[in-house]
């Protein structure tokens, strides 16, 4: 397995006035070309994780390693985090702008991402104008534009109506197993059970805070996954029995 | 004889030193008030000097920053930059502020975004803080812009002592035309003035409060797409050569930290260059002048409170009729905006005949200047912000229940809008100080007009060039308002907020 990324005993304690509260201990993990699903009750320090992954957080000990020299990271936001005052567009476009490109090169990449996601015709909308499915739309392309090696998602379909929820889950699927996009690995916090078998190579289960790791399932029942086959009913329970230990 | 060109050149050049001070205070708002939201740091140490600067006579301090100005640059320029700094001073606070809780209340997702997506502070501010001020930065532009004509003519005149400068402007050409006895010109100079400033309104800022307060103002939108296209061409413009520099460069965090210390190194080094000219102070001066300001402080005080008062009376009004008279809205609107600024040196002069015609006369005209410096805060903060917070679900029940008349006002309006009345008192209060040395003393076609008080104390410590001695006596009052505001004002707003604030 080439390992594309590796947590080293990451350990994170968050203060508040005098109280302390520990929310991670010792967190070790290597990530593969692989999509994996980290799972855990609420509260228990998943999001901090990937936001310690992402950068937006410094870890009390412990390390993260990119192991290809220029990784990017692309984020999908629980909350779609578009500006109001940019157009679609624009809102995928800013990015790479910030970073170096002119205007116009970052809307063409922009443009690119924005029809893989099947919102081509909505580019010069405002994001005030959009469905809360298509937000979350511009929100996956704007994370693929910067072409990335690593996509982190956190919990992005929790906030959509359960039908919307189900096509943008295949669709991120359709889009991994093609290979048209530059990830090479997903990692995904949720606390969906289902969604977790029915997506990711890997479940990660962590503990109640503060968290460890509990336990880790392969998936390995071929994709598209069925919900109501046995294995997958099978790994559920397991899952669960994780979790509740 | 009106020497026309001369008063169109006047009124050109006073639009423009107000142009310039707005684009600086402007500038200034956008910087100040974005690191205050964003650095805890920053924000501990500006929030209470900023609490204090926005309501303490910054008139008091002018003749310091004068002599400051006028020693640190070549003399013209120097007068020059100190009318602008005045200005600023005047309009420069409620911007601030408004884009402080601008950028504050952003959800915190949004500069995670930025972190992620590895946005630099010029692309950071430029797409996300800057856009997110936009509109509190238009509604106060409104009060602002006012603001800054009411202190113009002070601006233009400054005496300190035996040196006078007079630049050239609007405010300049009515007082020396009244000096001269030009009663033609003088009209002729006030009512250009008044035309100028309602232009502004009407071609300019009203299309744009309109825009984003979503009410109807007076304007005229004939040129305003054509401005409007400028501004944001030259925003973009700069926004974009911003981005990329930063985009190329990629400045290691610890670089751009030096870089703004390096900053605030030099000016600090400008300031103490000019600094050190000023005379010492003599210190056994300052109990004199304590006993002085304590002595001159209780009229001022009873004053003030007196004016605030009246002014939340009238605004309260205001908001009435335009709340229930829709057509009335935008007149109520434009109204205010032009009286509001009206310069206050102006008034003394333009009511002559009532300061000059009984011995009541200086007290009444002293009360006009002392309300017009601070009834449009009032007046504005209950129009833009206060008749924005009535809630529609209370007026359907007042409707049902067939609450009407004085019992709507008593128990729906007014306790609706008082959250934005306190807010406003606050400001208008602080508008009232400063006016108090515009009041309180003046001089005008030989005659000198009195009325005691600790405006009067600092009008005529600055008339005999005691520029120290008005700072000292400005700093002294400053800490008698400051004093006030911690106590009488923090226990009406805790009052307002915990009966008022919120919902249900």
């Amino acid at each position: 397995m080439t390992v594309v990324l590796s947590l080293v005993e990451i350990s994170k304690t968050f203060k508040q006035d005098s109280r302390s509260l520990p929310v991670l201990d010792k967190i070790t993990l290597d990530v593969g070309e692989e999509f994996v699903a980290i799972l855990g009750p609420s509260g228990c320090g998943k999001t901090t994780l990937l936001r310690i992954i992402a950068g937006l957080e410094k870890p009390d000990s412990g390390k993260v390693v990119l192991h290809k020299q220029d990784a990017r990271v692309g984020f999908i936001f629980q909350f779609p985090t578009l500006l109001p005052w940019l157009t679609v567009l624009d809102n995928v476009a800013l990015p790479l702008r910030a970073n170096g490109m002119s205007w116009s090169e970052a809307r063409e990449r922009a443009k690119k991402y924005l029809s893989l996601v099947g919102l081509q015709t909505f580019e010069d909308f405002f994001p005030k104008e959009l469905s809360g499915g298509m937000k979350q739309r511009v929100n996956i392309a704007r994370a693929l534009a910067v072409e990335p090696t690593i996509l982190l998602m956190d919990e992005p379909f929790s906030n959509l109506d359960p039908l919307t929820a189900e096509s943008l889950r295949s669709e991120i699927l359709d889009l991994w197993s093609l290979g048209v996009t530059t990830v090479r690995a997903i990692i995904m916090v949720t606390h969906s059970v289902d969604e977790a078998i029915f997506m990711a190579d890997r479940l990660v289960i962590l503990t109640p805070r503060p968290a460890k790791i509990a336990g880790i399932v392969e998936v390995s029942i071929p994709r598209p996954r069925d919900r109501r086959s046995p294995e997958f009913q099978k790994l559920e329970d397991k899952v669960y029995e994780l979790i509740a230990a | 004889m009106i020497n026309v060109q001369y008063l169109l050149l006047c009124a050109g050049a006073s639009l423009l030193r107000m142009v310039a001070a707005y684009f600086v205070s402007v500038a200034t708002a956008l910087v100040v008030g974005t690191a205050m939201a964003r650095s805890r740091a920053v924000e501990r140490v500006l929030l209470p000097l900023l609490d204090i600067l926005q309501s303490i006579p910054i008139l008091g301090f002018f003749p310091a920053a004068l002599a400051f100005f006028v020693s640190a640059l070549p003399p013209g320029l120097g007068a020059e930059a100190a009318a602008v700094f005045l200005i600023v001073t005047s309009q420069v606070w409620n911007l601030i502020f408004g884009v402080y809780t601008s950028v504050k209340s952003l959800e915190s997702q949004l500069f995670d975004m930025a972190k992620v997506y590895r946005l630099g502070r010029a692309a950071t501010f430029f797409y996300v803080c800057a856009p997110a001020s936009r509109n509190s930065l238009v509604a106060n532009t409104l009060i602002s812009w006012a603001g800054g004509w009411f202190f113009l003519t002070s601006s233009e005149i400054i005496a300190l002592g035996s040196a006078e400068y007079r630049l050239t402007g609007i405010g300049t050409f009515i007082i020396e035309s009244f000096e001269r006895g030009d009663t033609l010109s003088f009209y002729a100079g006030v009512a250009t003035l008044l035309g100028v400033i309602l232009a502004t309104y009407v071609f300019l800022l009203n299309p744009a409060g309109e825009e984003v307060l979503e009410r109807e103002l007076l304007s005229l939108h004939a040129t305003y797409a054509a401005w409007r296209g400028f501004i944001s061409t030259v925003w973009r413009a700069l926004a974009n050569a911003l981005v990329s520099v930063e985009g190329k460069l990629r400045l290691p965090p610890l670089a751009a930290k030096l870089a703004a210390a390096a900053a605030v190194a030099l000016l600090a080094l400008a300031a103490l260059r000019g600094a050190p000219r000023a005379q010492p102070f003599d210190l056994s001066g300052l109990l004199p002048l304590l006993v002085e300001v304590a002595e001159q402080l209780p009229v001022s005080i009873a004053r003030v409170a007196f004016v605030v008062a009246v002014s939340a009376v009238i605004s309260l009004a205001a908001a009435y009729v335009s709340y229930t008279r829709a057509e009335a809205a935008a007149l109520v609107a434009l109204a205010g905006e032009a009286l509001a600024s009206i310069p206050a040196l102006i008034w003394w002069p333009l009511l002559s005949a009532v300061a000059l015609g009984s011995p009541l006369g200086p007290p009444i005209v002293a009360f006009i200047v002392l309300l017009q410096g601070a009834l449009w805060y009032l007046y504005f903060n209950l129009l833009v912000y206060g008749l924005a917070s009535l809630r529609r679900d209370l007026d359907e029940m007042a409707s049902l229940y067939r609450i009407r008349g004085w019992w709507y006002v008593r128990t729906v309006f007014a306790p609706s809008l008082l959250p934005s009345l306190a807010a406003g008192a606050l400001s208008a209060w602080g508008g009232a100080w400063n006016a108090t040395i515009a009041a309180e003393y003046a001089t005008f076609g030989g005659r000198v007009i009195d009325l005691g008080g600790v405006g009067a104390l600092m009008a005529k410590k600055a008339a005999a060039g005691d520029a120290i001695g008005v700072a000292v006596s400005a700093l002294l009052l400053s800490l008698a308002i400051v004093a006030v505001n911690k106590t009488v004002w923090r226990k009406l707003f805790e009052l307002v907020e915990s009966r008022y604030g919120g919902t249900e």
